[in-house]
């Protein structure tokens, strides 16, 4: 554009001039896909997630839901510090159905592996709950929360959702 | 007015001190010299250091390597927010990749310990309770250190493990056969020290790497004697778990490593709980100037490892050729494929504690530093069939980079002289001469 025009359009009032967004689709978050039901029969997976307390949630995924994004929709207590970006241990969780879903799970990167190790309590079903995809395989899978995050605070305290 | 005055009293003082009691001082010094200091020669008495199997010196370029770091890079290595902290860091970054170099390991599978020791201690205790579920049996030797059998005893006793010791044949080598054999269904660990430290026998760790591979059984090895001064690949040897030892190759004291396997991934309980530093496995500060030490020491390993070699092995033929004239000498471990550095020799119906008072110019060893302090003779050579008469008249003669002619043909000499002095005296020896078989002899006791 030459300095003319771009001085122009410059001192033009703003419902002539263009708003360009910064985005040119529809925004749309992490978890989000969470949030939406089921379409069909078909496609829900039941799993259940045993929290700190020894409560039992049973909750009917879908077919490609994040394991811990499905958790933080039905408020179940898994922290998710760096949503998913494969930064943190914070959704550490162990597989409780090992003989029947361990196998079926996708093996973890060796990114997944690197966070896993400075997880604290760990064992050998452990996995990040954010590398979890739901598929039909999956049915019936229950996991258990570790009794504290690497964020753990003694006084029993749990960082919120933000 | 005031300062003037200080000073004048300051250097009147400082005068009168140094005047009057330099005089007094010297006198105490000489006093207290020739109080402590019997006979002439004895003074400034330094023996000849032949124990290189229990410690080597600190090679000087090591040591100009850590001083900055404990003088002027006093940062703590895992302060992220300032330049301290990232230098201090960074030099250790460099030193795991020294290291990792020197064992064809991934930098990220280097941990920093305090120590050989303390890295066993993880490796044996940490993987066993880690996959407790899953494994009950461990296997090892009869000769590793104290601290891997002491970490096995513990498992053993307190945590319902099942351990199998491997007895050595008579050079102190495992029977890969023998190993299989021990093989069992919940079998997790496998325990063997690539060099042994009292007789230097050195294990074919590639073949028992490759067994353990096959039958999906995690195998540790005890390497502080053998890195540096024999190639070790854990990647070709198929080395899950690896300690190093700083002290042993002419690094610091207080600084070790453990080689923990990223592929396959191996896990680990660890020992010390804390902030999670060394990837959760051994919490704590480093210190990083020992780490920079340790890292500085094996890459002048790396480079000097086939010199220092071939420096131990023309030591080693020259010492014992220098002692030929002696007869009923042992040689106790591997006399084809174990390592020149050590050499551990019996010598028939002379009494060990005897023989080293007498060496008092040589520092020398009878069996381990760990050990020495226990009554007992060695372990290592009862696990290898030596006698109890045998083991009691061991020494070990440990070789190393700064070893010099002069030193072992000294050694040599008075070890002769020392030898036939001591079995002149002994009636033993008569007899053995005589061809009286010892063992035969019914000793008259006191019942």
């Amino acid at each position: 554009m030459n300095r003319l025009t771009r001085t122009v359009l410059s001192r033009l009032p703003l419902k002539i001039a263009p708003v360009r967004p910064l985005s040119v689709t529809i925004p749309k978050k992490h978890g989000d896909f969470e949030w939406e039901d089921p379409k069909s029969p078909e496609d829900v997976v039941n799993v259940v997630y045993q929290d700190r307390d020894g409560i039992e949630h049973k909750i009917a995924g879908k077919v490609g839901d994040n394991l811990m994004f499905l958790a933080h929709r039905h408020d179940i207590d898994i922290e998710g510090a760096c949503e998913a970006a494969l930064a943190c241990c914070t959704c550490h969780v162990y597989v409780e159905t090992e003989d029947e879903h361990w196998d079926l799970l996708e093996e973890p990167t060796e990114d997944e592996e690197d966070m896993l190790d400075m997880a604290p309590y760990l064992q050998e079903n452990s996995r990040l709950g954010c590398q979890i995809t739901l598929t039909k395989e999956l049915e019936g899978l229950i996991v258990r929360l570790p009794s504290a995050t690497r964020n753990f605070w003694v006084d029993g305290a749990k960082p919120e959702h933000h | 007015m005031i300062r003037s005055g200080i000073a004048i009293i300051g250097r009147r003082t400082a005068a009168a001190l140094t005047e009057a009691d330099m005089a007094a001082s010297v006198k105490n010094a000489s006093n207290f010299k020739s109080r402590l200091v019997e006979p002439s020669d004895q003074r400034d008495f330094r023996p000849i250091y032949l124990d290189a199997a229990a410690t080597t010196p600190l090679d000087p370029r090591v040591f100009d390597k850590m001083l900055p770091y404990l003088t002027s890079y006093y940062g703590n290595p895992h302060s992220v927010s300032h330049a301290y902290g990232w230098q201090s860091e960074a030099a250790v970054e460099q030193a795991r990749e020294q290291i990792a170099s020197l064992i064809n390991a991934d930098p990220r599978e280097i941990i920093f310990t305090s120590g050989a020791t303390e890295s066993n201690n993880i490796a044996v205790k940490g993987y066993s309770r880690f996959y407790k579920k899953k494994m009950n049996h461990i296997i090892t030797s009869q000769i590793e250190h104290k601290c891997v059998l002491d970490s096995c005893r513990q498992l053993e006793l307190n945590e319902g493990f099942e351990i199998t010791y491997l007895k050595p044949q008579e050079n102190g080598r495992i029977n890969l056969e023998e190993l299989e054999a021990a093989f069992r269904p919940d079998t997790g660990l496998v325990s063997i020290m690539a060099v042994n430290n009292e007789i230097g026998v050195m294990q074919d760790v590639e073949a028992i790497g490759k067994l353990c591979r096959k039958n999906k059984i995690r195998f540790h090895t005890d390497a502080a004697q053998a890195i540096g001064k024999t190639p070790i690949d854990v990647k070709k040897m198929n080395i899950d778990l690896m300690s190093l030892s700083g002290h042993k190759i002419y690094g610091p004291k207080g600084i070790g490593a453990l080689y923990v396997s990223r592929k396959p991934r191996v896990r680990l309980d660890p020992i010390i709980s804390g902030g999670g530093q060394e990837r959760g496995l051994r919490s704590g500060t480093l210190p990083h100037n020992l780490a920079i030490g340790l890292g500085e020491a094996c890459r002048i390993a790396q480079q000097e490892m086939a010199a220092d070699a071939e420096h131990c092995r023309k030591l080693n033929e020259r010492f014992r050729e220098r002692i030929s004239s002696l007869s009923h000498v042992t040689f106790n471990g591997d006399e084809e494929g174990g390592m020149s550095n050590i050499l551990n020799l019996s010598f028939a119906a002379v009494e060990g504690e005897s023989l080293l008072m007498s060496m008092s110019g040589v520092a020398l060893s009878s069996g381990s530093a760990c050990t020495s302090a226990s009554l007992e003779p060695s372990y290592v050579l009862r696990a290898i069939g030596s006698d109890v008469d045998l083991a009691h008249s061991s020494i070990r003669f440990g070789l190393g980079r700064f070893t010099t002619e002069e030193e072992v043909d000294y050694t040599a000499d008075k070890l002769v002289e020392h030898v036939n002095r001591l079995r002149d005296l002994s009636p033993l020896w008569d007899m053995l001469q005589e061809g009286i078989d010892l063992k035969s002899i019914q000793w008259g006791s006191h019942h």
